[in-house]
């Protein structure tokens, strides 16, 4: 147990350094509170508008749908990739390679540490929007909530692990931020995030389905919602346990090149 | 003779300013275009949140006829403007969002030292290349737009959409260094405000009849987002029940210049510098 006591206090500073940046941590909620508020009236718009059911979605569906993508989202912030992208820019990784720690583990401590305090907030603002939008339903059937904590959970790792290999291209680009606003733009749309895969045309969903970002917030999403009979949901928590597993050893494979690219560089 | 040259005369510092606005900003430009590998990801990640942007608005255009009454190319034309606009905004103007850091550190001295409008050099101090890829595609998807509307394209009506594009770039612009003035007040590494009022701009993307009364007064009236996408795409599409509105469009812009102008101006009194 010894040795992950380390990983454990990394987490908590982590923690405790979102609390004292509080301001910060404000700014990164209200950035996406307008726009999941301009996505509630956008969606409702749709389906008031529409007399059925619209890609097999209700709107009390689709409302829980919206709110479940908005807090997976709020998980990890920015925060977790540009600190990361910005110790490796500027050359603080030279302490992390002097320190008797895993880099990858490390990094995973400091992007979990501040999960319950943004879960938490999340959940809030949820609240506050659900309330607004007339409310949003528990799933119906407690086994899908069970499933689906499982299946946010490897959401997130998937996350952490498609951060991490994107933090890595700082050491060959300093032109960071563009890199984390594409890796946004692409996550939000193949994800679900803006709109259920099913909408999708054909040729979009084949490609959406071979990403790893369906696994961010369609899977967990589809999960909530109990839209997936047993055999699939099977099938699709296991495609993101692959992908999380894939993700996080290319992460290792890019840290070993790049390290070794510094040391080369470094003289 | 005499009379030219006394407009000559009042003319210059104008003149100067825009030139020196200019020569601040190719400093800026020098800067990041010595890394040419950013400057290429900064273009194409801007291109890139456009287009995945274009594929939510169409993937939904595929299932219903129109949002409200909005159709595909009048919802584009919003999406568009907002994001000229705001590659406006990142590109002449990043400056803005600089402030916070420069009156919290106290490196605001420098610039009241120089004999130039703290204001011209605010906004000159930095350049935002994705900017670039917004204005270009952006204007790509404005042309596109423009060839969809129904109406008969007369000069006239060309130079209206000038002046309304124009104009909607000019309040972005006002409304970013207005909330960035909030850094005299604040008095943090970084103000929350300008933040906090860009991210209403999300409620512009779409057309306004879709938002409730409430959020409607707060992007007409209170910071009026709407006068950059909604009122001048219900002019450029001839949608009678909002054109007129979107012809106050170059009034708003006035007016919201004037305020930010008068905040910094009012922020700019408190300025202390910091305490070394």
């Amino acid at each position: 147990m010894g040795r992950y006591r380390k990983y454990v206090s990394l987490a908590r500073t982590s923690l405790e350094i979102t609390f004292v940046y509080r301001a910060g941590f404000a700014l990164n909620m209200i950035g996406t509170i307008f726009y999941v508020v301009a996505m509630f009236y956008l969606w409702q718009t749709i389906f008031l508008g529409s007399s059925s059911a619209l890609g097999g979605f209700t709107w009390p569906e689709m409302k829980a749908y919206l709110l479940v993508s908005f807090l997976l989202n709020s998980l990890m912030t920015w925060f977790a990739e540009w600190n990361m992208s910005m110790d490796i820019k500027e050359g603080r990784v030279a302490t992390d390679l002097a320190r008797p720690m895993d880099f990858q583990a490390s990094r995973m401590a400091t992007a979990f540490g501040p999960l319950p305090f943004e879960l938490f907030s999340a959940l809030v603002v949820g609240a506050i929007v659900a309330t607004v939008f007339g409310g949003i339903a528990l799933p119906a059937d407690p086994a899908h909530l069970v499933v689906f904590l499982i299946s946010a959970a490897l959401a997130t790792l998937i996350k952490f692990g498609m951060v991490y290999c994107v933090s890595m291209t700082a050491f060959w680009t300093t032109g960071i931020d563009g890199v984390m606003v594409g890796r946004v733009a692409i996550q939000n749309i193949f994800s679900g995030a803006l709109i259920p895969l099913v909408f999708f045309p054909d040729w979009l969903r084949a490609l959406a389905a071979v990403l790893p970002f369906q696994g961010m917030i369609s899977t967990p999403a589809l999960t909530y919602l109990g839209k997936m009979d047993g055999p699939t949901t099977a099938l699709m928590i296991g495609l993101q346990a692959v992908w999380a597993t894939g993700l996080l050893l290319l992460g290792r494979l890019a840290w070993r090149g790049a390290v070794r690219a510094v040391t080369i560089n470094g003289g | 003779m005499a009379a030219r040259l006394a407009l000559a005369t009042r003319l210059r510092p104008a003149y100067r300013l825009v030139f020196l606005y200019f020569r601040c900003l190719g400093q800026q430009m020098k800067a990041i275009l010595a890394y040419e590998a950013d400057f290429v990801v900064l273009m194409i990640s801007a291109v890139m949140v456009q287009l995945t942007g274009l594929l939510f608005i169409w993937t939904i255009f595929q299932r219903i006829p129109n949002i409200n009454g909005w159709t595909f190319w009048q919802v584009v034309m919003m999406y568009a403007l907002i994001f000229v606009t705001e590659g406006v905004g990142s590109l002449f103007f990043e400056g803005t969002w600089r402030l916070s850091n420069l009156v919290y550190t106290g490196q605001f001295d420098q610039i009241l030292v120089r004999p130039v409008s703290p204001i011209v050099q605010v906004l000159a101090g930095a350049v935002g290349f994705n900017g670039l890829g917004n204005i270009v595609t952006g204007l790509f998807l404005i042309g596109v737009g423009i060839a969809n509307t129904p109406v008969a394209w007369t000069p006239g009506r060309l130079l209206m959409l000038v002046i309304l594009i124009a104009s909607a770039a000019t309040i972005r612009v006002a409304i970013n260094l207005g909330s960035a003035a909030s850094a005299f007040w604040v008095k943090a590494p970084w103000s929350m405000v300008p933040m906090f009022v860009h991210q209403l701009g999300e409620f512009a993307k779409y057309p306004i009849t879709i938002y409730s009364v409430a959020v409607q007064a707060l992007i007409v009236l209170a910071i009026p987002f709407a006068f950059v996408s909604f009122f001048p795409t219900a002019f450029i599409f001839g949608v009678d029940a909002w054109s007129i509105q979107g012809l106050l469009t170059p009034l708003v812009a006035i007016y919201c210049v004037l305020m930010a102008v008068w905040l910094f101006r009012v922020g700019l009194r408190r300025y202390e510098s910091s305490g070394h």
